[in-house]
């Protein structure tokens, strides 16, 4: 089965007169129709940005696709013509975001921006995308779709308001949905039926999802496949067992290490990862881990490692690819 | 809503109130008798009829005695008759105020249809040449007063193409002051407009809406402008008040028969009867101007009814 996504050597740099910050560094991955895929990473490790770069969605200026390929169903998404783009945009493809209060209109009721997302890719009549938009509140389990589709984004709790954007993401049966950490803003237990409520629709709709999180314990049960990204480079990509087992690269040795585990004894610590990330607009020469890693031997600080095979499906960007100890 | 309007009422009549104890304090604010100032320009008055008419006005009562019989004359729609030709006040005042009104409405239009939209374009064209262009008019729209404005606009559009006439109060005369009037206002708008559409083109909302697919066209309509403009039409109250002030100048520019040249006219005369009905006309004019614009900022920006 040919992929549903394919990136192939994606950079995207944010170019201003100070600085050129290269958020994206030749990031390749593919993701399968209706497989779930995990983008892990620290914070301004280019997470967001390699998949608003797959939307077309980058703040530009600044922002700047430099070089790759986005196949999305064989099209490269990068060579259409804008007008094009936007038809899958929100149709075939859809993305959520992480604060759902900012990214709602304030000042529109949320059914008015249900029906627009519904009538830009239908022919729908209002009546019927009003009627869809129910539907679709139904689907997402908020109680009361009649009435609370003449609310305003404010009149919901946070929870509401992500399965409100949640709603506005399946207007059209995308066949991918890509979910930049939506998770995030909510608290735990609202967090929880966020996830669940994406399973349930994943398995409804057979749609693929990529979601991204820092939070790499939040994946188990829910990814198939995670990469793991330092820098704006994927370190590390590999079945969601492979790569909780049989993690090689530092980094995904010290994210798992971080994560407080239940059977763990009671004298083995939690260890967040020392040091910081590089600063992208002065990108390092070498690995861009080097500096924080244990294992670093020479050729770390000079030559950057690229992704290597170690199983067909395990792939890590690393000189040592120590085994965990 | 209900008690966010009440309460705008009662700041308004409070307003309103002071404005009247401002007014009937205003006489003896200024130096030297009133009644002589008044009466300075006609020769022919003895100091027997000075005295008569200091009576007839009640100038000769203590100050709140005073202020308790304008008030009820107020009250009762008798804001006094002119002190050359006798006119009742109130009827001058109001044959001249839509005058006014039809000037400061058609200004406002075009401040707003101008501000926002070069506001609007100079945000989404932000840092090119389009922007910095239309910033400099604008500061050069800001710091250009506009009588000065008005008096070139009369030259080149009456005097040089002879388009529009010079000056008077007809429908065509309205063109040339209420684009001198709009302008002005226009420059600080476009600011405002810029400023505001920035910060809303930057926002999740807009990237949530691009991400549906919409048309840039859309997104700017839908999502951009009804944001930006929550704080334009914030800023449209004082923009009227300072509309209403220009409007002074303007209409003695052009001969705009509204109650502004009337005003200057009777600062001119000393016709204190008839500025302290302008003043009093013109802040409840103001008053209710700004609350009904600030209904409209309630109406426009749904988060704000529950305040
Ligand atoms: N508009 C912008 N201008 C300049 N640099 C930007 C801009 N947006 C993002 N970046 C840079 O791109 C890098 C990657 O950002 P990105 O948002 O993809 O990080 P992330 O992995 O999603 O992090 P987070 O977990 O905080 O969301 C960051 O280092 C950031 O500094
Ligand atoms: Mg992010």
């Amino acid at each position: 089965m040919p992929p549903l996504l394919s990136v192939e050597n994606l950079s995207t740099h944010f170019v201003t007169k100070a600085a050129t910050v290269k958020a994206v560094n030749q990031v390749s991955f593919q993701v399968n129709p209706g497989e779930t895929v995990g983008i892990v990473g620290e914070s301004g490790s280019g997470k967001s940005i390699t998949m608003l770069s797959v939307m077309g969605l980058v703040p530009s200026p600044p922002g700047q696709i430099v070089s790759g390929q986005v196949y999305f169903e064989g099209q490269d998404l990068l060579k259409l013509p804008l007008e094009q783009l936007r038809q899958i945009r929100g149709n075939q493809m859809a993305m959520i975001f992480q604060d759902p209060l900012s990214s709602l209109n304030p000042v529109l009721r949320i059914g008015k921006q249900l029906v627009e997302a519904i009538r830009r890719h239908t022919n729908l009549s209002s009546a019927d995308a009003k009627a869809h938009a129910i539907h679709l509140l139904q689907r997402v389990h908020i109680p009361n779709a009649a009435q609370r589709i003449n609310a305003y984004p404010h009149q919901f709790s946070g929870g509401m308001r992500q399965r409100v954007m949640i709603a506005m993401g399946l207007a059209c049966n995308p066949k991918l949905l890509i979910a930049d950490e939506p998770t995030t803003a909510l608290d735990v237990t609202i967090q929880a039926q966020i996830v669940e409520l994406i399973k349930e629709l994943r398995a409804d709709l057979g749609m693929a999802v990529v979601w991204i999180t820092h939070d790499l314990s939040l994946l188990a049960g829910l990814a198939d496949r995670i990469l793991v990204m330092y820098a704006g480079q994927i370190v590390e990509q590999a079945p969601l067992l492979d790569l909780y087992a049989n993690p090689r690269h530092p980094y995904t040795l010290g994210l798992l290490q971080s994560i407080p585990r239940l059977d763990a004894a009671q004298q083995t610590r939690l260890r967040p990862i020392a040091g910081l990330p590089p600063n992208l607009a002065n990108y390092p020469q070498g690995c861009p881990f080097a500096p924080r890693c244990q294992y670093a031997i020479d050729r770390c600080t000079t030559e950057d490692p690229t992704l290597e095979a170690i199983s067909p499906e395990h792939q890590v960007a690393c000189w040592v690819k120590p085994e965990r100890p | 809503m209900t008690r966010y309007f009440f309460k705008r009422l009662l700041s308004g009549i409070f307003t309103i109130w002071i404005t009247t104890i401002a007014v009937t304090l205003l006489i003896h604010l200024v130096p030297g008798d009133p009644v002589q100032i008044m009466y300075a320009q006609s020769q022919s008055t003895t100091p027997e009829q000075l005295e008569q008419i200091r009576r007839n006005l009640g100038l000769d009562r203590p100050i709140y005695e005073q202020y308790i019989m304008y008030m009820g004359r107020i009250l009762q729609g008798d804001f006094g008759t002119t002190i050359r030709g006798n006119q009742p006040v109130l009827d001058l005042l109001l044959v001249r105020l839509p005058n006014t009104l039809l000037l400061t409405t058609a200004s406002l239009v075009v401040t707003i249809v101008v501000g926002v939209t070069a506001g609007f374009f100079a945000a989404y064209k932000r840092d090119t040449w389009i922007d910095s262009t239309l910033m400099t008019a604008a500061i050069l729209g800001i710091s250009v007063p506009s009588f000065w404005l008005g008096l070139m606009l009369m030259y080149i559009f009456s005097m040089q193409l002879g388009w529009l006439p010079v000056s008077g109060t007809s429908l065509r005369n309205l063109i040339l002051p209420a684009i001198t009037l709009g302008l002005a206002n226009a420059a600080s708008v476009s600011r405002l407009t810029r400023s505001s559409m920035i910060d809303v083109l930057t926002q999740d909302y807009m990237r949530t809406a691009r991400a549906k697919g919409l048309k840039e066209g859309t997104v700017l309509s839908r999502h951009a402008l009804r944001n930006g403009l929550v704080n334009v039409v914030n800023m449209l109250g004082l923009q009227f008040t300072y509309m209403m002030g220009g409007a002074i100048v303007v209409e003695n520019v052009f001969a705009w028969n509204g109650i502004g040249r009337l005003a200057i006219q009777s600062i001119f005369q000393r016709d204190y009867p008839t500025i302290q009905g302008f003043i009093l006309i013109f802040a409840t004019v103001v008053v209710v101007v700004s609350m009904v614009l600030d209904l409209l900022y309630v109406w426009i920006d749904p988060r704000i009814t529950y305040k």
